[in-house]
């Protein structure tokens, strides 16, 4: 138990936690990925708030490092090798599809008119 | 002959001399959120769209007791949920609005009020 609540261990804790929740992101994410029919999307997803809420009560700051760090290990074993991600976000199949033309470009519409009137 | 060009030139109709850009400019729109008018995403969503929808997912989440719901409930604080159930419904977030919402970014959505105010500002939420 390290000293009782300073502010170094309530900065560790709290760096802790947002990679908790990271993690809890990604994995949700990827779950979506493995189980695309919902009925089964919700089973898997139950199962993984049960995992890390089994954990929930943990104290002692390198148990919790350890346990987040074989969570991420965990995680980077079972990502999906072709993640759904959204059209136009970086990776995605519209990504940088029609990019917004330079701004000096103008269209003439003149419909073939010539010059010669 | 003459009369008949004479006749002729006052009843031809006058040519107007185009622009470089073509044709007349169009006509713009001064109201609305976009001046974009040649994008296929004219169509930004409107606040009280954007409202319902987010108070609707948040009541269909079931560890959310629907009548506490209101437009700037904080999610820790107000309906006792959790940071992995905040998780969950920017997640579910997400899915609605067709967003990709940023690690970091999800992370900081702690109420309805900054759900609401970054998918209204966000220029790509279906």
């Amino acid at each position: 138990m390290s000293g009782a609540t300073t502010a170094a261990y309530l900065a560790r804790r709290a760096a802790q936690k947002e990679r908790v929740r990271i993690l809890y992101r990604r994995a949700l994410k990827d779950t979506l990925n493995w189980a695309v029919h919902r009925h089964l999307f919700y089973q898997d997803a139950s199962d993984l708030r049960e995992k890390f809420e089994a954990n929930r009560h943990v104290e002692d700051l390198d148990t919790i490092d350890k346990l987040v760090a074989a969570g991420e290990a965990t995680y980077d074993k079972w990502r999906h090798p072709d993640p759904y991600i959204v059209p136009w976000a970086p990776g995605g199949s519209k990504f940088t599809r029609n990019p917004v033309p330079p701004s000096g470009i103008e269209i003439v519409y003149d419909y073939g008119r010539e010059n010669n009137d | 002959m003459a009369l008949r060009a004479a006749v002729l030139r006052h009843i031809q109709v006058p040519v107007q001399t185009l622009t470089a850009t073509g044709s007349k400019p169009l006509p713009r729109w001064s109201l609305g959120a976009s001046l974009r008018l040649f994008s296929s995403h004219d169509d930004h969503l409107t606040k009280e769209e954007v409202i319902d929808r987010v108070l609707d997912v948040v009541k269909s989440f079931p560890k959310v007791d629907p009548s506490k719901v209101t437009p700037d409930v904080h999610f820790q604080k107000d309906l006792g949920l959790d940071s992995l159930d905040n998780v969950e419904i920017v997640m579910a977030l997400e899915e609605e609005f067709k967003l990709e919402i940023p690690d970091k970014e999800a992370d900081n959505i702690d109420s309805c009020n900054l759900a609401i105010e970054y998918i209204y500002n966000h220029p790509m939420a279906g």
